[in-house]
């Protein structure tokens, strides 16, 4: 057992829980049709509620759970977890009537028209009912959380966002204020309405499919399952006091002190680099940053149109591949960040104080 | 007015703005559409030259937008009152004597400053993060002030060494008051990254 | 004798005049009673049978509905004691828990908050695994992106009415990055450029952070003007949305299905 809980507090260290939530996600896709048989996700089920109750043994990980407002994130990744096996479950039934030519499963009681009362406005009346009564036995079985009255001049540690923000907090961690709180979520904001714009795939309409829109699937779900809610997950159960990382099953240890010495890129570059000292002008003392920036988000689209995406290129045009291509080397350059972070202690890739701005 | 039947319908509705902008007399305005509907003699058609209604539209519109924003601009004023209820931004402290050296007083850290007296002067730091805006903590033990909110430290000056934080601690304006204590005025304001805070406004030596 | 009573209430001139039609056990008259009814008439008479399986929709844009019309009501009933006052908004919410009957109504209201920003991301996620925002309904999809960023808004502001110490630090975290918008908020990008022989024109007076909090700090004028925005602000907002979204869902062809 001992083993096993090191062996989770090491999983759970921040660098290799990424990178092993993102492999499970991909083989989530790919292998859809094997995990997503009624026995093996059962299965699946019973291990993840054996962990669950396992670890609610453990002194943090009660102690965290016993704060009311934490619970909020457990039950969606509960209901989302069966959600996803459902969606999933249903796509690859579909997929698999497709390959056998018939249609699918939605399309074949196409034309069936029932009368909505009764069928639907009782579903919905029973739907109702449950909620209040789960929504009364929730409030009953738990307090609403009131803590001591607030004071201004003493900030609680660690001092945490409502746990559906928490995403956006650990955001913060690794950009600036600016960019962080006002940019990424305005561009997710716009990037989700962009959506039916630029997916110009007309299979999957209105119903279950994964072969069909694999890609579009695969992009929308890594957003949301990876860069929001895993982030809210780390942020709720893996950030203790002075924002510092734990493992799961760690104690939290309000004594602890990390080695955060972030350096900006140009230091990087300009002083252990080449040896120098950086220049004055700005300029010319953040040209790598607006490089590395402008090489990313200007040549990088122009270079994957005339290469991997010269299919995608010709099915979308110039403007929907564009914000196609960077909407996702935006989503991709949150982990990209946080590898920097991790890997070179990277603080700033543009620092510019001059104007307030970094990058 | 008679009840048309399905067939005397007309298949499209009038226009609705107030004319259809004809071109050479060619098509029929928009009153002339409701006079054949309503079944009466058509007025005389309206005469407006297509330049000359373009430049009603452009003058009407814009008289319009310019009112909108005006208006809109009044509501913003609206949100920031003649009057703020704040604690004074500037207040006295203590004597300069009574801050030791390299120590940090943490008495008026209800007024937003810790008054710090580091590197041979005594100067006013802000309690804000410059991260988010927390309130960082004063760890005598390490020598450091610790935000809890997302990691950022700072030295006993004020200057970021870790976390996220862009920028060092800001500074107020300080001065010895008539009654011999240290005033701080939080209306002016150093940031050291922009090396505004050599100026003894900032520092008062120790 | 039940019987009786019913067709005589039935016969009453006080029902006629209430339900146009016979009991809903005829095709003509279940059609009858979604074309009467006012809020029934919500939905449409027939529906694909596909649709409106359980599996399909899971129910969750229904559910944040109803949970959003549950967090009106409890909500109504909170602002019978609270006041949106500094020095006695603790004690309200005290009072609520420990001296007024029934006194789990803050519980509802909260849970209830919680549960609607589950459900209406789930619903975004069913919407997405279905392709329900493609043709013809790209336009409703974007509406919905816009009532699930007023979801969580109403929560946020709603998080802070309590007066309690996990109340004013979130906002407090939360309303720091209107500081940092570019020009507006007087640490965003630019703002210190504007300048006027050495007085900044954007400062922690009169940026966009303090339009939100009627301070440079949270504090009372925050308090009344987070209560306005949570209680009627945002509230309005989503319900002229939902308006055009439950409208449009009927308009671009009901519940989505194969074409």
């Amino acid at each position: 057992m001992y083993l096993f809980d090191q062996a989770i507090n090491f999983v759970t260290s921040p660098s290799v829980f990424f990178f092993v939530s993102i492999a499970l996600f991909l083989a989530s896709i790919e292998f859809a049709h094997v995990w997503t048989k009624p026995k093996v996700a059962g299965g699946i089920a019973v291990a993840l509620v054996a962990f669950v109750a396992y670890a609610s043994t453990k002194h943090q990980v009660a102690e965290t759970l016993s704060k009311p407002d934490n619970l909020p994130i457990v039950i969606i990744v509960a209901l989302l977890g069966f959600l996803y096996w459902l969606s999933m479950r249903q796509a690859v039934v579909n997929d698999d009537r497709v390959a056998a030519g018939e249609p699918v499963k939605e399309a074949a009681e196409k034309n069936r028209k029932v009368l909505v009362w009764p069928d639907l406005v009782y579903t919905e009346l029973i739907a109702m009912v449950l909620c209040v009564v789960v929504l009364v036995a929730w409030s009953l079985l738990i307090r609403a959380p009131l803590e001591e009255p607030a004071n201004i001049g003493r900030t609680p540690n660690p001092a945490k966002a409502p746990w559906y923000f928490l995403g956006l907090q650990e955001i913060l961690v690794y950009f600036d204020p600016w960019w962080a709180g006002v940019g990424l979520p305005g561009t997710i904001m716009m990037g989700l309405i962009a959506i039916p714009y630029v997916d110009r795939n007309p299979k999957g309409n209105g119903y279950y499919t994964l072969r069909e829109r694999k890609a579009a699937i695969t992009v929308f779900c890594f957003g949301f399952f990876i860069l929001w809610l895993l982030l809210a997950f780390i942020g709720t159960f893996l950030r203790g006091p002075g924002w510092n990382f734990f493992g799961l099953f760690e104690d939290w240890d309000h004594n602890f002190v990390a080695e955060l010495n972030n350096v900006n890129l140009s230091q990087i570059i300009w002083v252990d680099l080449l040896g120098q000292r950086e220049p004055k002008f700005w300029l010319a003392r953040e040209m790598w940053g607006f490089l590395a920036v402008g090489f990313y988000m200007g040549v990088l689209p122009v270079l994957i149109a005339m290469t991997v995406g010269k299919k995608l290129f010709r099915e979308l045009g110039a403007l929907r591949f564009g914000v196609v291509v960077n909407l996702a080397l935006l989503m991709a350059a949150l982990p990209l960040k946080m590898v920097l972070r991790w890997g070179l202690n990277l603080k700033y890739l543009v620092y510019l104080p001059e104007i307030q701005t970094n990058i | 007015m008679a009840d048309p039947t399905v067939k005397d319908r007309p298949v499209q509705w009038p226009s609705p703005w107030p004319y259809d902008f004809p071109v050479e007399g060619t098509a029929a305005s928009a009153p002339d559409k409701v006079a054949r509907v309503a079944g009466v003699e058509p007025a005389p058609p309206v005469q407006m030259t297509r330049r000359s209604a373009f430049g009603a539209a452009f003058l009407g519109w814009g008289a319009f937008l310019t009112a909108v924003g005006v208006g809109k601009l009044g509501l913003v004023r609206f949100l920031f009152p003649n009057v703020s209820f704040e604690e004074p931004q500037e207040f006295p402290t203590a004597p300069p004597e009574s801050f030791s050296r390299d120590t940090v007083d943490e008495t008026w850290k209800k007024n937003g400053v810790w008054i710090a007296n580091v590197e041979g002067s005594i100067i006013a730091i802000s309690t804000v993060c410059t991260h988010l805006g927390c309130t960082p903590n004063w760890l005598p033990s390490e020598s450091k002030f610790k935000c809890p909110c997302h990691g950022s430290g700072y030295y006993m000056n004020g200057v970021n060494f870790e976390g996220p934080t862009p920028r060092p601690l800001e500074r107020f304006r300080v001065y010895i008051g008539d009654d011999g204590k240290l005033w701080v005025d939080k209306n002016m304001k150093c940031q050291v990254e922009q090396g505004t805070c050599g100026d003894r406004k900032f520092g008062i030596p120790a | 004798m039940i019987k009786q009573a019913g067709d005589w209430l039935r016969g009453t001139q006080v029902w006629k005049s209430i339900f146009r039609h016979g009991p809903p056990t005829t095709a003509r008259n279940r059609t009858m009673v979604m074309l009467s009814n006012v809020f029934l008439h919500l939905h449409p008479v027939r529906a694909r049978a596909s649709g409106i399986r359980l599996s399909f929709t899971w129910c969750m844009g229904g559910l944040t509905f109803f949970l959003f019309l549950v967090e009106a009501v409890t909500g109504i009933l909170l602002m019978f004691y609270y006041r949106p006052v500094a020095a006695s908004a603790y004690m309200d919410i005290m009072a609520l828990r420990e001296d007024v009957p029934l006194g789990i109504m803050r519980e509802i209201h909260r849970w209830g908050a919680h549960a609607m920003v589950i459900t209406v991301w789930l619903h975004m996620f069913r919407v997405f695994m279905t392709g329900s925002y493609k043709p013809p309904r790209e336009f409703n999809w974007g509406i919905g992106v816009v009532l699930l960023v007023l979801t969580l808004l109403l929560s946020f502001t709603g998080y802070l009415l309590p007066w309690d110490q996990l109340a004013v630090w979130a906002i407090t975290v939360g309303t720091n990055m209107a500081r940092a918008h570019p020009v507006v908020g007087y640490e965003g990008p630019g703002a210190n450029l504007l300048q006027v022989n050495g007085i900044a024109l954007v400062h922690s007076g009169d940026d966009i952070r303090y339009a939100l909090l009627g301070g440079r700090f949270v504090g009372e004028a925050t308090l009344l003007r987070f209560y306005v925005l949570h209680c009627i602000a945002v509230p309005v907002m989503a319900m002229v949305l939902m308006a055009v979204h439950f409208w449009r869902v009927r308009k671009d062809g009901g519940i989505s299905g194969p074409l």
